[in-house]
């Protein structure tokens, strides 16, 4: 009788339950509720939040497995079979889809036939500010090396200044694949608090004075030198000529710039290519968010989660961001200081990525300081050059480091 | 090489190094965005005016529609917007039928109908 009772109770996970578990199954019960109640960024919290609690099913074993029990020396590794019959689906998931980084570049071709680089285009010189808001990916980059992470680890942290989910998680598989879950979910936690966080570091830096700055006043006293006609044509050249430009320049970031150009590309071409720019937005960006919220969650099981490095992540991200938008923020206010046409300082914020949220964001802000003054348009070109300093950033990095 | 690795040695000095380098590399790629396509609508604007031949005439007219701003295209489509919302004019929602009176018509009337002519009894 005892026999069958024990041996029942070890069918049940009861007995493996330990406080870790239980702490990352909170975890992902708040990923869970910030992205259904309170709607952060409920397309990727969603999937995370519920791969977090997959993982974290005891006796399940649905977690991601360290890479060193997939090698098996001498450079080789267990093939997908194996590691399938092994470790389970996730696992298969993650080192056919994550590991061998095929999904960022996915989604940032449907992020590519998603965004219109006609802002940019119309405001070429905002562009510089998308380079200036990179800042906080370096500099928290030296901060990173300081605090003791290695040279790896601190460039996949400061990459979360770019804001780039995409990027973020491309860079880190590159770099520092250990950290992967706890650098996704800061990244992508950060992004859902561009509301917070831009108001936050604008309010710091800004005088009242300068967030009243009228852009469209501005273009009526100073007319744009460079007007583009056949703004269509210069569309479609766009991604071919920067595909070719970046290619020469940064080669390591051509599997995520090259593949948003080539969703951009697709989208400009217009009614020719339209179905497949149907299917880059549609069905196969969505998959690929599936696979990947679900396989980024999973990797983060207690023993890889709860430790101090995590917290560092979480820290050293936030400040990654903050000062990225303050990089913006004081190269607009550096720029006004010799240029008779003055740039409002809310479109240096955007310049980090979070397309089109950092946008609204700012504009909203604009609005409250003077209800005529739209800067929506403006803000977009800095946020999408954003977009590109940091693809082009990761290359960097992943080539550097 | 090895002096490099040597000058590097220390990761934070290697850190300093790619931050600095790595920042000047993305200034640069956006610095070569910049020039590029500033550039790239005169060269576009000089192939197409020697395929057609633009007149004068036909310069003015396209330099003007060129450049369209945001808050005209909102006007105009807020306009086209209103003007096509009220092409179908406010109804009322209550169907009724409503009895018509109609003027007379010898086709309906009742003196050339059947039963009128029969002979009374």
């Amino acid at each position: 009788m005892q026999d069958i009772f024990s041996s029942l109770f070890e069918m049940t996970a009861f007995g493996t339950i330990s406080y870790q578990t239980v702490i990352m199954w909170l975890i992902a019960f708040v990923l869970l509720y910030l992205g259904i109640k309170k709607k952060y960024e409920p397309l990727l919290l969603v999937p995370i939040g519920f791969g977090v609690l997959v993982a974290n099913f005891p006796g399940a074993e649905m977690g991601i497995v360290d890479a060193s029990n997939i090698d098996l020396g001498d450079g080789r590794y267990k093939n997908l079979f194996e590691i399938a019959h092994e470790y389970g689906i996730l696992n298969f998931l993650y080192y056919s889809l994550i590991k061998t980084g095929f999904l960022p570049p996915i989604i940032f071709m449907g992020v590519g036939a998603l965004t219109d680089f006609g802002p940019m285009l119309r405001n070429l010189r905002l562009a510089f500010f998308g380079a200036a808001a990179q800042i906080g990916i370096f500099t928290v980059l030296i901060a990173a090396i300081l605090l003791g992470f290695d040279l790896n680890e601190a460039a996949s942290l400061g990459i979360i200044g770019g804001a780039d989910g995409p990027t973020a998680i491309y860079t880190t598989i590159k770099l520092a694949p250990h950290l992967l879950g706890p650098i996704a979910i800061a990244a992508y936690s950060y992004m859902a608090l561009v509301p917070v966080i831009i108001p936050l570091i604008a309010k710091m830096l800004i005088s009242k004075k300068e967030f009243t700055i009228n852009m469209r006043e501005m273009d009526k006293k100073f007319p744009p030198k460079h007007k583009i006609k056949n703004l269509k044509t210069v569309k479609i050249i766009f991604p071919i000529a920067l595909g070719t430009v970046v290619a020469i320049f940064v080669p390591s970031s051509v599997p995520l710039l090259g593949m948003l150009l080539f969703g951009n590309l697709i989208k400009e071409i217009g009614t020719s290519t339209s179905r497949l720019a149907d299917a880059a937005t549609g069905p196969i960006m969505n998959t690929a968010t599936i696979f990947l919220g679900l396989t980024v969650g999973a990797t983060m099981t207690s023993e890889v989660f709860l430790t101090s490095k995590t917290l560092g992540i979480i820290a050293g991200g936030f400040i990654a961001f903050a000062l990225s938008v303050a990089g913006g923020i004081l190269a607009v206010k550096g720029y006004n200081l010799f240029a008779s046409k003055k740039i409002n300082p809310l479109i240096g914020a955007t310049g980090l990525s979070a397309v089109p949220m950092a946008s609204r964001v700012a504009n909203e802000m604009a609005l409250k300081y003077n209800p005529a003054n739209h800067i929506l348009q403006y803000c977009m070109a800095s946020n999408i050059s954003g977009v590109i300093g940091s693809a082009v950033a990761a290359g960097v990095l992943i080539s550097l480091v | 090489m090895e002096l490099l690795f040597l000058l590097l040695a220390k990761a934070l000095d290697f850190g300093f190094t790619v931050a600095i380098v790595g920042f000047g590399i993305v200034l640069t790629a956006l610095t070569l965005l910049f020039i590029v396509f500033s550039r790239l609508p005169k060269i576009i604007n000089l192939k197409f005016k020697k395929k057609k031949g633009i007149t004068e005439a036909d310069k003015n007219v396209k330099e003007a529609d060129a450049h369209i701003e945001g808050n005209v295209t909102a006007a105009v489509s807020l306009a086209m917007h209103l003007y096509f919302n009220e092409l179908h004019d406010e109804e009322s929602n209550i169907l009724t039928i409503k009895q018509v009176r109609k003027a007379y018509s010898p086709w309906s009337s009742k003196i050339y109908s059947v039963t009128q002519n029969w002979p009374k009894n």
